[in-house]
């Protein structure tokens, strides 16, 4: 195998990749990425046996095709630490990856490619397109919800649902709940009825497919029994699936709720910010008094310095009183779009559901904290 | 005792592959069938009867039984009636659940006199990390030996204990020469032991999955090791790695522990008294030195309350005194601790101890957020 090409170009593909290979693996062919030239067409694979990335790239010349892997890591630092624009020339010689540049020579350990661990082709449940820059949109919404590492392992993902046109992502770590929708067009030969599809990504697939992603073209989703797979014009996402029964999210939406208020919502942000810095560093427990149109935001800390915010907004409601951990009000100020938010509230010890109200398709839930 | 050798934090490693790497040192330790352990203690006619406790209702089952018992064949888990067909002459205790509990913290406080990092798996099992740990010379071997010796001599009961560079390994070495045992298995032996070790052996493994590897031609993890990675993920899932790993001798899991500290405290008793007030201000800097070292390595989430000190006077009246001071623990906060605490004897000092008392900053866990599901 040998080709030739610019740092640049060798190293977007492998940034995409390298980003899943993990330093310290048990099967030495995990901390490796596959390298498949196919005379002008280079693909570079990573893989952590959850989650594998292949990602593609023209060169600029046909090279003699080949496949080896070699250590990702050190593969990456080396081009990303050649000048601007240098010129690289990749060759094997006796199982060694040779990299030549100037007056630079690095000769890197191999392993044959047939070691290297692929994800089985699978035939798929059913299949879509969508605009990328929607699905990362609709990850960017509701990913920071996503629990962390539950002993509910289901909730360390995102729930991704497909019912029609429609695609329906859901996170919760079981205190809050993201929820947004986007418009997908289904594979019309889809078999099956048109019950909702529900498929649950890995947390680690979730982050590394939104830095995948880019503003521009579209993306093939074909969601299997075992794994989901995702491909762009440049790369190929494979992810395998939790296996789990996510909650029943539609029943943890409120929907009694009366009492509307609205604010703006960089106002609201920051008045949430502020008051925060004097919430007990653990539990971040701020309370929210609504009287009129007056919201009045305090915090105190187990030091007994307090944090007393007001602010005018639109409220139809009677006095009330409710606590809530200030980050997940802060998260969800921080994703939403508009210039304006709502909560739906009904009482204290109910959710509170937060929106956008020119734009439906996220919603928010937040459990209250006891006051 | 075969199989027992030393191995020491300052033991030269085989290999720089393996130097490389932070040699962990897990001590395993299980009580020898702890419940009926206990009742022979209490119970001197009991000794050398086959004993078991559990209840001795008709839907009874033996929670636990001694050596004498397990020759008529009984275990735990046994249906009571099924295990007096079987041994006639079997003593039946009735379990006092809330004295196992007891004796197990008092086991657990010798393992907390070695190492912070106590990962309990039940009353009478527990994993310690004592890979810090300067105790015995940082020997786990020793520490083991010593903690079997001190719950023997204090608590009055034998444990098996097993040492190894990980939990896995650990708990294997616990069981291997049981009951009393003390089994370890040094970094350089690992690759000789596993490869040995019947694939039943490995926790996880069940006889569902024995079959099934059995169906494979796996007897032992010599031949588990023949079966690629991406095989075993494919037959058995997450189960699969674990497999790959352990049949390599491989476990990275961490010891768990979920103790928070109230103090952390340094004491040192003198081999001579110290005469007066000066030698005592002038032993202090040294014992505040190894105090500082100590305090941090204890983690963030912790946060360093009120300074205390204490004097143990030569007629072994001991005083001590405690204060918030707003510079924190530094040396000049124990120093004035140290001569207002001398004042009150005013005679020569055997023991100085000195340390900090710890705000708890995690008083409960769910501090009134309510959930969703």
């Amino acid at each position: 195998m040998k080709f030739t090409a610019s740092r640049e170009t060798l190293l977007k593909p492998l940034q995409l990749v390298a980003g899943i290979v993990e330093r310290r693996q048990t099967l030495p062919v995990l901390s490796n990425v596959l390298l498949v030239l196919n005379e002008q067409e280079l693909s570079v694979t990573g893989t952590d046996l959850e989650v594998e990335i292949r990602s593609q790239v023209q060169l600029e010349a046909a090279g003699e095709s080949g496949e080896i892997t070699v250590p990702a890591r050190k593969f990456v630092d080396i081009c990303r630490s050649l000048p601007d624009g240098a010129e690289i020339k990749f060759s094997t010689e006796d199982g060694r990856a040779i990299l030549r540049s100037g007056r630079s020579r690095f000769a890197l350990s191999t392993l044959p490619a047939n070691e290297f661990p692929s994800v089985e082709e699978q035939s798929g449940r059913m299949s879509f397109t969508v605009a990328q820059q929607k699905l990362k949109q609709l990850i960017d919404k509701t990913a920071f919800a996503m629990a962390q590492q539950d002993v509910r392992y289901y909730l360390n993902g995102m729930l991704w649902e497909v019912s029609g046109n429609r695609l329906r992502v859901v996170a919760t770590d079981g205190h809050r709940l993201a929820m947004s929708d986007g418009d997908i067009q289904v594979n019309p030969n889809n078999v099956g009825d048109d019950k909702a599809e529900q498929s649950i990504l890995p947390r680690k697939g979730v982050v590394e497919l939104a830095r995948l992603l880019s503003d521009e073209g579209e993306v093939n989703v074909v969601m299997g029994t075992n794994h989901a797979r995702i491909e762009g014009e440049d790369f190929r996402f494979t992810s395998k699936l939790v296996d789990g029964a996510y909650p029943d999210y539609e029943r943890v939406l409120p929907k009694g709720g009366t009492q509307i208020l609205e604010g703006e919502r960089d106002g609201l942000k920051q008045a949430f910010q502020r008051a925060s810095i004097l919430s007990n560093e653990k539990y971040r427990g701020v309370r929210m008094q609504l009287e009129g149109d007056q919201l009045t935001i305090m915090a105190n800390n187990p030091e007994q310095e307090t944090a007393e915010e007001e602010i005018t907004v639109d409220y139809n409601g009677g006095t009330l009183e409710l606590g809530f951990n200030v980050n997940y009000i802060i998260d969800v100020l921080n994703v939403l779009g508009g210039d304006k938010v709502r909560f739906t509230l009904s009482d204290a010890n109910s959710s509170a559901l937060m929106d956008d109200h020119s734009d439906d398709s996220s919603v928010y839930v937040i459990m209250p904290m006891r006051l | 005792m075969a199989g027992v050798a030393e191995f020491s934090g300052n033991e030269i490693m085989p290999s720089m592959e393996i130097a490389s790497a932070t040699q962990r040192k897990i001590i395993h330790c299980d009580c020898d069938c702890f419940f009926a352990a206990v009742e022979i203690r209490d119970d001197v006619a009991l000794v050398g009867l086959p004993v078991a406790v559990g209840g001795a209702e008709r839907r009874g089952v033996v929670a636990a039984c001694n050596y004498e018992a397990r020759e008529f064949g009984v275990h735990s888990a046994m249906p009571m009636g099924q295990a007096m067909r079987l041994c006639p002459n079997l003593v039946v205790v009735p379990p006092n659940f809330e004295k196992y509990r007891d004796i197990s913290l008092q086991i657990r406080k010798v393992f907390f006199d070695y190492t912070d990092h106590v990962e309990p798996l039940s009353l009478d099992e527990a994993f310690l990390d004592v890979t810090g740990s300067d105790q015995c010379g940082g020997s786990a071997t020793m520490m083991a030996r010593e903690i079997k010796a001190r719950i023997r001599k204090e608590v009055g009961i034998t444990v098996s204990a097993g040492a190894a560079p990980n939990k896995f390994l650990a708990k294997i070495a616990s069981d291997w020469e049981k009951p009393d045992g003390l089994f370890v298995i040094t970094p350089a032996q690992v690759d000789e032991f596993v490869r040995k070790l019947p694939v039943g052996k490995i926790f996880g493994v069940g006889r569902a999955t024995e079959k099934k590897l059995n169906a494979l031609g796996v007897t032992h993890c010599d031949d588990l090791r023949e079966i690629t990675l991406p095989v075993l993920v494919e037959r058995f899932g997450a189960m699969g790695k674990r497999l790959y790993e352990l049949s390599r001798g491989i476990d990275h899991r961490e010891v768990k522990s979920d103790r928070r500290r109230k103090s952390l405290s340094v004491e040192h008793t003198y081999l001579d008294d110290l005469a007066a007030l000066p030698d005592c201000l002038q032993e202090l800097s040294s014992l505040h030195e190894k105090f500082v070292a100590r305090l941090a390595r204890v983690d963030s989430s912790y946060q360093v309350g009120r300074q205390f000190m204490k004097l143990r006077f030569n007629d072994f009246t001991t005083t001590t005194i405690e204060r918030n001071f707003s510079a924190g623990p530094v040396l000049d906060s124990y120093k004035t601790l140290c001569e207002e605490a001398w004042q009150r004897g005013k005679r020569p000092v055997r023991l100085i101890g000195l340390g900090v008392r710890f705000d708890d900053v995690v008083e409960s866990i769910d501090a009134g957020q309510t959930e969703l599901f």
